[in-house]
């Protein structure tokens, strides 16, 4: 589906939209304050898995859509990387049509109670919100609407499936099932493509599963959407490594005419200091993926992991803040961000930071590690640290870290997690030499038509990008699906 | 034969030319070439930090996306240029110490002690015979004290020795206000050698165009006299090897420095001028020297004429200025 300005402005025309506008004034609407999603007490939460926050009522989220005015020119969907028709659903929702708001949400997203709990709304459709530029108000909770809408349908019972067209019989491979594979997969079915997912892992769900804890994203809810990408016809092949178990050449003598690869960076990034291969060092990737997908948190299983009682987690994004978290739930008394820089350069959402300070994180802010020591069994007994200080400013417009000189102090700890970045995963580059990447291991493709080098394969998300969130992702699985869809008619017409 | 055998750096090298940091070694090929012309040992290309630091940035400044949604990926992205500098850096010792059998040696640059660490480590691990810290520190803090700027040197050199088991040199500057002073302490502080003296790009105008340009890329055959003084008063008093560095571009050059007291000479410019084949001639007219002046090693002479041993120590000096100029008239 294309939105364009003339559809947004006809489906705004519509009578029921026009009926619900005149409910309420403008003045009244904005009179109204933002609605806050509850949230379980720190203290409770930190306890167990349970979901922090608690999702919107329906008198809350009814209130919360009077906000929206339905501008005729609605930004906010310019915010949103896959072009959620934003005004459409929230429309829906305060006219007490709540089903019917899943159902806009699900033209173009193929996951959306996952982007109503992870997506960088703040940073995206409601930094964009009329509210927000011209009021210099706060914005409609664009993202708790949608993950209202989402639970809502799903707790109904009522998943609407979005419709599908005639079978083409055209098979189409997608590598990885994380967001851009899972919302590539969906696009395609929607065309008639008979769409196979392939996973090297032995759950579907990519970094959705192994990445972000079940405090922040339930497996369940992303067992949800796959099963609608499942009921539209996908096929799920789980513990299949592209590139290894089959190469692309034996996909292609079964029949498969297009390739998306969604593979991911799954590939941790160290700093390369002085101990960093103690005992009690990993990787987040590591410490995530067996909590998250290993039940490793479960002192019975074959590979536990050691409940760190002080633990360091290394860097300041939001997988450091899962990190951390995790520790904290998995019984660390202490348990640490190290970040170089101060808090207002931390990439990490303003939300997964506040929560985590409420579960009594520390934040050890301007501080970087240096050097790691072990006892006489090699495990990790302690980091030392140096205190950094901010320069000038950087590429990325924030000010730089320049360490302290002699300002080193040491810390005990018994586990450390190192969350300083992840690179693209080089599994299919590798498999494929006549593929372009760069230099860091990314996929080199046109940027509107995500095409690789090799004219057949389309490729998004992280290992295209490097690194990005759920909903770029998303976003590159939308277009690499249009554009593979227009590839493979022109070919078929030529 | 004469025996050319000296020291760099405290390891035995078969003659006194050793070929200083260049580009002139940043591939195997090069290498080969150099070690096939007769170096006695190589400095490697010098890794700097800054420059990590600044293609780490320039790199977020271009991939930065929308909206920063992947800062998070950036955040650290130059300890990842790092890692790959140092590992491309660490293939380069370990192909070099393959395809050669002269000692190889790297040569770091970095601004904070931490980094001097951490690329001093993998560099002993990558099987370095020696590392050269190449100390970059012009003095042009206008509030920086001296006894700051000296401290500086002496603690990474403290931290880099607390870490390291091959030797270490120094390659120094002669921005100092005490220069026999910090020479002689550093000579004595752990380090196996000190390099004397690091020749920095110099700046020049183009008075046409009111534009800072880069000065002289090479040095001259007369820029030695700085190194060949300081080693002079330096080298009978020192705690380690000294090595010429700057202006050593013939034969008469590199036996003043070792008549000075040097134990061995880098040579770059005179590379890049003529070739690796220099290298070979140098030698040649040395052995030709010694013959010359009937002498069979190296030790016989190095460090005859340094000032610890004059019988007129002065000359060296202010004095020395003084006598020249005094009575000099337009």
């Amino acid at each position: 589906m294309t939105v364009t300005k003339e559809f947004l402005k006809e489906e705004r025309e519509q009578a029921w939209r026009v009926d619900i506008r005149k409910l309420l004034k403008n003045k009244e609407r904005t009179g109204f304050t933002r609605v806050h999603m509850g949230e379980v007490d720190p203290m409770e939460r930190i306890q167990s898995n349970i979901e922090v926050n608690t999702g919107l009522t329906e008198d809350e989220a009814v209130n919360e859509a009077r906000r929206c005015l339905d501008c005729p020119d609605p930004t906010c969907i310019s915010g949103c990387p896959v072009e959620i028709n934003i005004p459409k659903f929230i429309k829906r929702i305060e006219q007490g049509e709540f089903l019917q708001a899943a159902q806009v949400l699900k033209e173009t997203s193929a996951l959306p109670a996952v982007c109503g709990r992870v997506c960088p709304q703040e940073k995206q459709c409601e930094a964009k919100c009329f509210y927000q530029v011209k009021m210099k108000k706060d914005p409609v909770a664009i993202g708790h609407l949608e993950r209202f809408a989402a639970d809502y349908e799903r707790e109904s019972g009522q998943i609407s499936i979005p419709e599908v067209a005639t079978a083409n019989g055209i098979k189409v491979a997608v590598i990885g099932s994380g967001p851009a594979g899972l919302t590539f997969a969906g696009d395609m079915a929607k065309q008639g493509y008979d769409v196979t997912v392939f996973e090297a892992l032995h759950e579907i769900g990519g970094v959705l599963k192994y990445g972000i804890p079940e405090f922040r994203l339930p497996n369940s809810i992303v067992d949800v959407e796959i099963n609608s990408l499942k009921k539209m016809g996908v096929k799920f092949e789980n513990n299949f490594i592209v590139g290894r178990t089959a190469t692309i050449e034996d996909l292609k003598e079964e029949g498969f005419e297009g390739f998306f690869t969604g593979s991911g960076a799954g590939l941790p990034r160290f700093m390369n200091i002085p101990g960093e291969n103690y005992i009690g060092i990993l990787s987040s990737n590591e410490y995530l993926t067996r909590v998250n997908l290993m039940d490793a948190a479960n002192p019975e299983t074959d590979t536990p992991i050691i409940s760190g009682k002080n633990v360091a987690v290394i860097g300041g994004g939001n997988t450091a803040m899962d990190s951390v978290r995790t520790a904290k739930r998995l019984g660390a008394n202490r348990a640490m961000i190290i970040y170089r820089r101060s808090m207002e350069e931390m990439p990490a959402r303003v939300e997964e930071i506040k929560h985590a300070e409420e579960e009594g994180i520390e934040f050890l802010t301007l501080t970087n590690p240096v050097e790691y020591f072990a006892d006489e069994t090699g495990r990790v007994n302690k980091v030392r640290v140096q205190k950094m200080e901010l320069g000038e400013p950087d590429a990325s417009g924030r000010r730089r870290p320049v360490a302290i000189e002699g300002s080193e102090y040491d810390i005990e700890v018994d586990t450390v997690v190192v969350s300083v970045g992840v690179s693209p995963n080089p599994l299919i580059p590798s498999s494929l030499p006549q593929l372009e990447t760069t230099r860091w291991g990314t996929i080199v493709v046109d940027e509107e038509k995500l095409q690789t080098s090799i004219p057949e394969m389309f490729a998004g998300g992280d290992i295209v990008r490097g690194g990005a969130t759920v909903i770029l992702a998303m976003g590159d699985g939308r277009n690499a699906a249009a554009a593979m869809h227009k590839y493979l008619q022109d070919k078929l017409n030529a | 034969m004469k025996d050319l055998k000296t020291t760099y750096l405290g390891l035995p090298i078969k003659n006194p030319i050793v070929v200083g940091s260049s580009g002139l070694a940043s591939t195997i090929g090069g290498i080969k070439k150099l070690a096939e012309a007769g170096a006695a040992a190589i400095v490697l290309k010098s890794i700097f930090e800054e420059e990590i630091k600044a293609e780490a940035e320039q790199t977020v400044g271009q991939q930065l996306g929308m909206d920063e949604n992947n800062l998070e990926f950036y955040d650290y992205y130059d300890y990842q240029v790092k890692n790959e500098v140092l590992e491309g850096y660490v293939s380069l010792i370990r192909e070099a110490k393959e395809a050669v059998d002269i000692p190889i040696i790297a040569s770091i640059n970095c601004t904070s002690y931490s980094e001097w660490v951490s690329f001093a480590h993998k560099i002993e691990e990558a099987g370095a015979d020696a590392i050269e810290l190449n100390i970059f520190k012009l003095p042009f803090g206008i509030k920086d004290e001296a006894a700051e700027v000296e401290k500086v040197y002496f603690d990474i050199v403290r931290k880099v020795k607390e870490h390291l088991s091959i030797p270490v040199g120094i390659k120094l500057a002669s921005y100092f206000t005490n220069l026999g002073n910090v020479i002689h302490r550093l000579s004595h502080s752990g380090v196996e050698g000190l390099v004397l003296f690091n020749r920095f790009t110099s700046i020049d105008y183009d008075i046409e165009n009111d534009q800072v340009i880069t000065g002289k890329v090479y040095s001259n055959s007369d820029e030695y006299v700085n190194s060949l003084r300081w080693i002079s008063i330096a080298s009978s008093t020192a705690g380690c090897d000294m090595v010429a560095s700057t202006g050593v571009h013939d034969y008469r050059t590199m036996v003043k420095m070792m008549l000075a007291g040097a134990s061995a000479v880098e040579v770059v410019s005179a590379i890049y001028k003529e070739g690796p084949e220099v290298i070979g001639a140098m030698l040649k007219e040395l052995e030709a020297w010694m013959e010359r002046r009937n002498v069979e090693s190296i030790a016989e002479f190095k460090g005859r004429l340094s000032q610890g041993k004059s019988s007129n120590p002065e000359v060296f000096e202010r004095v020395q200025f003084m006598r020249y100029f005094s009575g000099h008239k337009h």
